[in-house]
C-alpha cells in the first residue's frame, strides 16, 4: 500500500514515461498506424508492434464506425486495420485492403497455410487468432449432481432443472444475452444450429419459420434459469457471474477461459471446465459459430509502408509475444501454442460448427434480432410476431442499402 | 450599433453556428428524402479462412474501375419516413382495440417516443419543485454551512454524465449495494434491471440527479435578487408563507423557471447516455437511440442514414412542438425587449 | 437588505424540515460518487462483492495487498484537519494580499489554494506513509499496527504510470483550454452584439441559436467524419475544438447576452463620444465589469469540454485521446475485472479536476448568476 502511494507520487512528479517491454527485432523508420479492436489480445499485439518503433495502436471497440471512412481517405489516415470473418466484408467490397501475395512470399515464410485469409486465391489479411463461444461448467456442480456434461440444449435445460432444484447456485445458468449485438449473435448461433439457411437465393430473409420460432423459444427457455436481469448481460458481465460462483453453465467467448482461473478474480479457480457448444438438437453440430480475427494492409498506402507494416504486422503476431500469454486467446501460430483453455473451442469447431458467415447480408440479419428478440424475451411479443418483425426489419435496410429491390 | 459593426461582432460565431450546425441540419433534411443504393450482383466466390476453404454464391456490390463500390443517390420522397411511422401497423393496431397498446409498442419509432416524451415531461416537474425547495433550503443555512453544501450539492451535475450513469448503475445492478438494501427492506428478491419499469424509474432517477444542481443554483442566484421590502410588505399584510412563495418568491423567479423548464427539456428530449448507460435498450428506447442505431454501421457495413435522417428530423420537429409554449413566452419578451 | 434575512425567522418545524431536506440532498448528492472511490481502491472479488461491508472492508484485498493501518488513518485525518485549518487561516497567513475587508485578491486566492493543496499533499502522500510505517515498526503488536481496511492504489498506479493516463491528462487540458478561449472569445463578441443590437435580425439569430440548442447532437457529429477525413483534420484535437466551440456557442451567446443587457449602454455611447471605437469601448469598458458573467459562462463551456465523449471519441484517436473516451476504451475492452477498476479509479481521477474547480470558483457561480443571467 504504502509503497504504492510513494511510487505513484513520485512517478506523477517526475512525469515518467509508461516502461513498454521490448521485444521487437526490428527497427522501423517508417511511420505506421493501426486501428483495431481493443480486447487483450489486440492490447498484446499492439504492445509487441508498438515496440518497433514508429507505430500508433488505435484500440477502439467501436472501431466500426470509423474503420470504412478511414480506409477510404487516400492517403488511408490507418496502415492497417484489424479485421474479423465480418467486418472485413465490406472493406474488401468497397476495394479497400491491399493483396498481400507478394508481401507473404518476401516476408511470411513462417505464416502457417491456415493464417492467410484468401478470396478468390488473394491473400487478404493475415489471421492470428480464432474465437467461439463454448461450453464453460462448474464440475464440481455436475458431479455432485451426477450430471454428465451435455452436449444438446435441451440437455441442458435437463441439467439447469436439476440444478436449480439443488440449490447448489443462485442460477444455473448465465449466458450474453444483452439486448443488442450480443443477444443477435446468441440468435445467430442458435438459428444456425439448426441447420437452415438464413436467407434465399436472391437475398431475401428466411426466419420466420418452424426453425426460427424453436431458436426463439429454446432462447427463452434457457433465460428462464438465468439471472432475471439477464438482457443486460454482456460477456463481462457473464464472465463475473462465473468467477463469483453464482451460475454453474454458460455458452461463453474462448477468450473468456482464462479468466475462470485468474486468482486475482476467480472465485472457482481450477473448477471450470470446458466442452464443445451445446447442439441444438441431438445430432446436430455445435449451435455456435467460428471467428477468426486477422490483420489487412490498408489499399491507400504506399508501397513502402505496405512492405513496413507487413515487417511490424509480423513482429506482433510473433510467436515469442502470442506464447507469453498461451490463454488470453487461441492462436495461430507455427508451431502451436499449446493452450489449457482452447479444448472447447477446438471440440467445437470438430463438431462441425460454422464460421460466422462473410456476408452483408447477415449484419443486417444479427442486427435485427438483437434489437426485437429482447421484446418477445420480456413477453410483450409472439415468437411469429417478432419473426416478422425482424423480417420487416431486414428488409427495410437491405431494400435501403440496394440489396433488394 | 450600425449594421456593419454588429456583423463584424456576431459574425465569427454566427459562421461557426452555420457551418457546423446550420449546415448538416440541411444536410440532415436532404438525406431524410434519399438513399444511397449501391447495385448487388451474386458472384461465386471461393474463400479460405483458418477453417478451410468454401465456394459461395454470395451478393457482392458492383464496384468501379478503381475497385470502388457504385452508389446511386435515389429520391425515396416520404419512404424512410413512412418506414419510421410504418402507417399501417398503426392503423392495425389502432384497429385491435383491447391489443392497440401493445402493438403500437412494437413499432420502434412510437415506442421510442412514447419513452423519450414520458421523459421529459415527468422528470421537468421534479427537477423544477426539487431545485425550488432545495434553493429555500440551503438559503435559510449559516453562512458557514451555506458553501460547503453548495459545493456538495453541485456535484451530481458536473460529474462527466457518462460516469455518473455508471455510477449509478453500479448501485443497482445484480446485488448492487442499494438492491441488496430494497431486497432487505421489502423482504423479496428485487432486480431492478430485469423490467422495463424499473430501469425507466432509475433512468428518470438518475436524470433528476443530474440536473436538480442545475435548476437549483440558477433558483437560488434568483433568490438572491428577491427585494426585501417586498416580502417584508407580504408578511405586513399578513401573509402566511405560503403565500410569500406563491405570490413574491414564485413570480420574481418565473423567467428563471422558464429558462431551467427550456434548457431541460432541450436536454431531456435528446436523452441517450442513459440508455446506453443503464443496458436499457432491450426495454426501453429513446428516438436518439434509434437515430444512432441507424447511423451505426452494422457488423457487415451497412447503415441506413435514410432512415437515421428521418428519425433526426422527427426528433427535432417534437422537441420543437415541446419547446412551442415556451418559445412564445421568449419571443413575446425578447419581442418587448 | 436581502431576503435572506427575512427568512432566517422561520419556525422551527421549517428549519427543521428544511435542514432535513438538505442533508438528504447531500447524502444522495454525494453517494454514488463515494462508493465509486471506495470500488477503486479494491481488488475485483472485494470491489464487485455481493455483500455491502465486503465491499467496504475489503477482506480480499487486506488479505493480499493490507491497507491503511490505524496508525495511518489517524495520521490522514490529522493530515486533513490540519489542511483545513491551514485553509481557514488563509487570511492572516496572506495578509499582504489582502484589501481592506480582508478579502484576498487573485493572486492571494491562488497562493492561499496552492498552499492548502501542498499542505495536503506532503502530509498524506509523504508524511503518512513514512510516520505510518515508522510507528507500526516501533509497535508491531499494537492494536493499530495492523491494516484495518483493505486498500489498494494499484488501480490507479495502472492507469497513471503503466497506461500513461498524463497523456490524456494533458489532451483534455489542451482541448478544454481551447475551447473555453475560444467559446468565450467569439462568444462574448456575439452576445455584446446582440445585447446592443435590438433588431428583428438579432432577434431571430437568438431564436435560431434557441432551436440549434436543441439539436441532438448525435445526428450532427456522425456527419462530420467524412469531411474531417478528407481535410486531414481527423485525428486532431483542433478539429474537436472548433466542434464544440460551434456546438457550445448558442448557449454562450444566450448567457453572455443577458450579461451584457445589464450593463448599461450608456456605458459604452460614453466611451465612444470621447472618441473610441466599438471595439475599444467593447475592451475597456465593458469587458471589465464583466469578468462574474464570463467566468460563469467559461464554467459551462469548461463542462462542456472536459466532459464530451461523443465528439472526441469519433473525431480523436489513440494518444490523442482525451480523458473521457480513454475510460470508455477501458470499460469497452471488458475483457477482464481488472481493466472494469482500472476505469473506476481513472473516472475517480477525472473526477478531481472537477472538484477542485467547483471548489474554487463556487462563490463566483453563484455570483455570477446573481448579477447577470438570472437577471435578463
Amino acid at each position: 500500500m504504502k509503497t504504492w502511494i510513494l511510487a505513484l507520487a513520485t512517478a506523477i512528479a517526475l512525469g515518467l514515461p509508461a516502461t513498454a517491454a521490448a521485444q521487437c527485432d526490428l527497427d522501423n523508420d517508417v511511420p505506421l498506424t493501426m486501428l483495431s479492436n481493443s480486447f487483450e489480445a489486440w492490447k498484446i499485439m499492439s504492445d509487441a508492434m508498438t515496440s518497433c518503433g514508429n507505430f500508433e495502436a488505435t484500440l477502439d471497440a467501436d472501431y466500426r464506425l470509423k474503420i470504412n471512412d478511414a480506409l477510404a481517405a487516400d492517403p488511408a489516415v490507418y496502415t492497417m486495420v484489424g479485421v474479423s470473418n465480418a467486418t472485413l466484408t465490406p472493406l474488401l467490397a468497397d476495394g479497400l485492403v491491399r493483396p498481400l501475395d507478394d508481401l507473404v512470399e518476401a516476408y511470411g515464410q513462417d505464416l502457417l497455410p491456415s493464417q492467410l485469409i484468401r478470396v478468390d486465391g488473394e491473400v487478404v489479411a493475415i489471421s492470428m487468432m480464432v474465437n467461439a463461444q463454448h461450453l464453460m461448467y462448474r464440475s464440481d456442480v455436475l458431479d455432485v449432481l451426477g450430471l454428465e456434461v451435455p452436449e444438446t440444449y435441451p440437455e441442458v435445460l435437463t441439467a439447469a432443472e436439476e440444478i436449480a432444484e439443488s440449490g447448489l447456485v443462485d442460477y444455473p445458468l448465465v449466458g450474453t444475452f444483452g439486448a443488442g449485438w450480443n443477444l443477435g449473435e446468441e440468435f445467430v448461433n442458435m438459428y444456425l444450429g439448426y441447420d437452415t439457411p438464413m436467407f434465399t437465393d436472391d437475398n431475401r430473409p428466411n426466419v420466420a419459420n418452424a426453425d426460427g420460432v424453436a431458436a426463439l423459444e429454446m432462447l427463452a427457455a434457457l433465460g428462464e434459469y438465468m439471472d432475471p436481469e439477464y438482457l443486460s448481460f454482456d460477456s463481462t458481465a457473464a464472465q463475473q457471474k462465473m468467477q463469483q460462483g453464482q451460475a454453474a453453465m454458460t455458452n461463453l467467448w474462448a477468450t473468456r477461459a482464462a479468466a475462470m482461473d485468474d486468482p486475482e478474480e476467480s472465485e472457482v479457480g481450477g473448477l471450470v471446465e470446458f466442452a464443445a457448444a451445446p447442439a441444438a438438437f441431438a445430432g446436430g453440430a455445435p449451435a455456435t459459430t467460428l471467428w477468426w480475427d486477422g490483420i489487412s494492409i490498408a489499399s491507400n498506402v504506399t508501397d513502402a509502408e505496405a512492405e513496413a507494416a507487413f515487417q511490424v504486422l509480423l513482429e506482433g503476431i510473433d510467436r515469442d509475444v502470442l506464447a507469453e500469454h498461451p490463454d488470453a486467446a487461441i492462436w495461430l501460430s507455427n508451431p502451436p501454442i499449446a493452450s489449457d483453455v482452447a479444448v472447447g473451442a477446438q471440440a467445437s469447431a470438430e463438431g462441425g460448427a460454422p464460421a460466422y458467415p462473410s456476408s452483408n447480408l447477415i449484419g443486417i440479419m444479427h442486427n435485427a434480432a438483437g434489437e426485437f428478440i429482447p421484446a418477445y424475451l420480456n413477453g410483450e411479443t409472439s415468437a411469429e410476431e417478432t419473426l416478422a418483425a425482424m423480417e420487416d426489419a431486414y428488409l427495410a435496410t437491405a431494400r435501403e442499402n440496394g440489396l433488394i429491390d | 450599433m450600425n449594421q456593419r459593426t454588429f456583423w463584424a461582432f456576431v459574425g465569427p460565431s454566427l459562421f461557426m453556428m452555420v457551418l457546423f450546425i446550420a449546415g448538416p441540419l440541411v444536410g440532415v433534411l436532404v438525406q431524410s428524402f434519399q438513399q444511397q443504393r449501391a447495385d448487388f450482383e451474386t458472384v461465386e466466390r471461393e474463400s479460405c479462412t483458418p477453417f478451410g476453404c468454401t465456394t459461395e454464391t454470395t451478393a457482392v456490390p458492383v464496384t468501379d474501375d478503381d475497385g470502388r463500390i457504385v452508389t446511386r443517390t435515389v429520391w425515396v420522397g416520404w419512404d424512410n419516413y413512412a418506414a419510421l411511422l410504418d402507417p399501417d401497423a398503426v392503423r392495425a393496431a389502432l384497429n385491435a382495440p383491447g391489443d392497440a397498446l401493445r402493438q403500437l409498442a412494437q413499432i420502434r419509432f412510437w415506442d421510442a417516443l412514447r419513452f423519450t416524451v414520458t421523459f421529459a415531461l415527468v422528470t421537468l416537474p421534479l427537477v423544477l419543485v426539487l431545485g425550488l425547495l432545495l434553493a429555500l433550503a440551503v438559503n435559510t443555512l449559516t453562512d458557514a454551512l451555506k458553501g460547503p453544501t453548495i459545493f456538495v450539492t453541485l456535484l451530481p451535475f458536473i460529474i462527466t454524465p457518462v460516469i455518473g450513469a455508471l455510477a449509478v448503475r453500479w448501485l443497482f445492478i445484480g446485488d448492487g449495494i442499494l438492491t441488496a438494501g430494497l431486497e432487505r427492506l421489502l423482504e423479496r428478491e428485487v432486480a431492478m434491471f430485469a423490467q422495463g419499469w424499473t430501469i425507466e424509474l432509475m433512468m428518470l432517477g438518475y436524470r433528476v440527479w443530474h440536473v436538480v444542481p442545475f435548476a437549483f443554483v440558477i433558483f437560488y442566484a434568483g433568490l438572491q435578487t428577491v427585494a426585501a421590502e417586498r416580502l417584508e410588505a407580504a408578511g405586513i399584510d399578513g401573509a402566511t408563507r405560503w403565500q410569500k412563495l406563491r405570490h413574491v418568491i414564485v413570480p420574481h423567479l418565473m423567467p428563471l423557471i422558464v429558462f431551467v423548464s427550456l434548457i431541460h427539456l432541450m436536454d431531456s428530449y435528446r436523452v441517450f447516455d442513459e440508455i446506453v448507460g443503464f443496458s436499457a435498450s432491450g426495454y426501453r428506447t429513446s428516438l436518439q437511440y434509434l437515430t444512432y442505431e441507424f447511423l451505426v454501421p452494422d457488423e457487415s457495413g451497412n447503415r441506413s442514414i435514410g432512415r437515421a435522417s428521418a428519425s433526426a428530423v422527427l426528433t427535432m420537429i417534437g422537441v420543437v412542438i415541446l419547446l412551442v409554449p415556451l418559445l412564445r413566452n421568449t419571443w413575446k419578451e425578447q419581442r418587448r425587449a | 437588505m436581502k431576503a435572506r434575512s427575512t427568512l432566517h425567522r422561520l419556525p422551527a418545524v421549517w428549519r427543521t424540515s428544511s435542514s432535513l431536506l438538505v442533508a438528504f440532498w447531500i447524502v444522495v448528492a454525494l453517494f454514488p460518487i463515494a462508493w465509486l472511490v471506495v470500488m477503486s481502491v479494491k481488488l475485483p472479488i472485494d470491489a464487485f462483492a455481493p455483500n455491502v461491508l465486503d465491499v467496504l472492508r475489503g477482506p480480499d484485498t487486506r488479505a493480499r495487498v493490507g491497507g491503511p493501518s490505524g496508525y495511518d488513518l489517524l495520521l490522514a485525518g490529522a493530515s486533513l484537519g490540519l489542511a483545513v485549518t491551514v485553509h481557514r487561516l488563509r487570511r492572516t497567513l496572506f495578509a499582504p494580499f489582502a484589501d481592506t475587508v480582508g478579502e484576498l485578491n487573485v493572486g492571494g486566492t491562488i497562493l492561499s489554494y496552492l498552499t492548502t493543496a501542498l499542505t495536503l499533499g506532503v502530509t498524506t502522500l509523504v508524511l503518512t506513509p513514512w510516520l505510518g510505517s515508522a510507528l507500526e515498526a516501533a509497535t508491531p503488536d499494537g492494536p493499530l499496527a495492523h491494516p484495518l481496511l483493505g486498500a489498494t492504489l494499484q488501480h490507479f498506479r495502472a492507469v497513471w504510470i503503466d497506461n500513461a493516463f498524463h497523456v490524456h491528462l494533458r489532451n483534455s487540458l489542451y482541448v478544454t483550454g481551447g475551447v473555453v478561449t475560444i467559446s468565450l472569445t467569439i462568444g462574448a463578441l456575439a452576445g455584446y452584439g446582440l445585447a446592443r443590437k435590438g433588431s428583428r435580425i438579432a432577434f431571430w439569430i437568438l431564436i435560431a441559436a434557441l432551436v440549434f440548442r436543441a439539436l441532438p447532437h448525435s445526428t450532427l457529429v456522425t456527419g462530420y467524419l467524412p469531411p474531417f477525413i478528407e481535410f486531414g483534420l481527423y485525428g486532431r484535437q483542433i478539429a474537436v475544438i472548433i466542434v464544440l466551440v460551434a456546438i457550445n456557442q448558442p448557449f454562450t451567446i444566450w448567457m453572455l447576452r443577458s450579461f451584457f443587457a445589464n450593463v448599461p449602454a450608456t456605458l459604452d455611447e460614453a466611451a465612444m463620444v470621447d472618441g473610441a471605437t466599438r471595439l475599444q469601448a467593447f475592451w475597456h469598458v465593458v469587458m471589465p465589469v464583466m469578468w462574474p458573467g464570463v467566468i460563469t459562462t467559461g464554467l459551462f463551456s469548461f463542462m462542456l469540454a472536459y466532459n464530451d465523449y461523443l465528439v472526441a471519441a469519433l473525431l480523436l484517436d489513440g494518444r490523442d485521446q482525451t480523458m473521457v473516451p480513454a475510460i470508455m476504451q477501458y470499460f469497452n475492452r471488458e475483457t477482464t475485472l481488472g481493466d472494469q477498476l482500472e476505469a473506476i479509479a481513472a473516472a475517480v481521477s477525472i473526477t478531481g479536476p472537477l472538484f477542485l474547480i467547483v471548489l474554487v470558483f463556487q462563490r463566483q457561480i453563484v455570483s455570477g448568476l446573481t448579477q447577470g443571467a438570472v437577471k435578463g
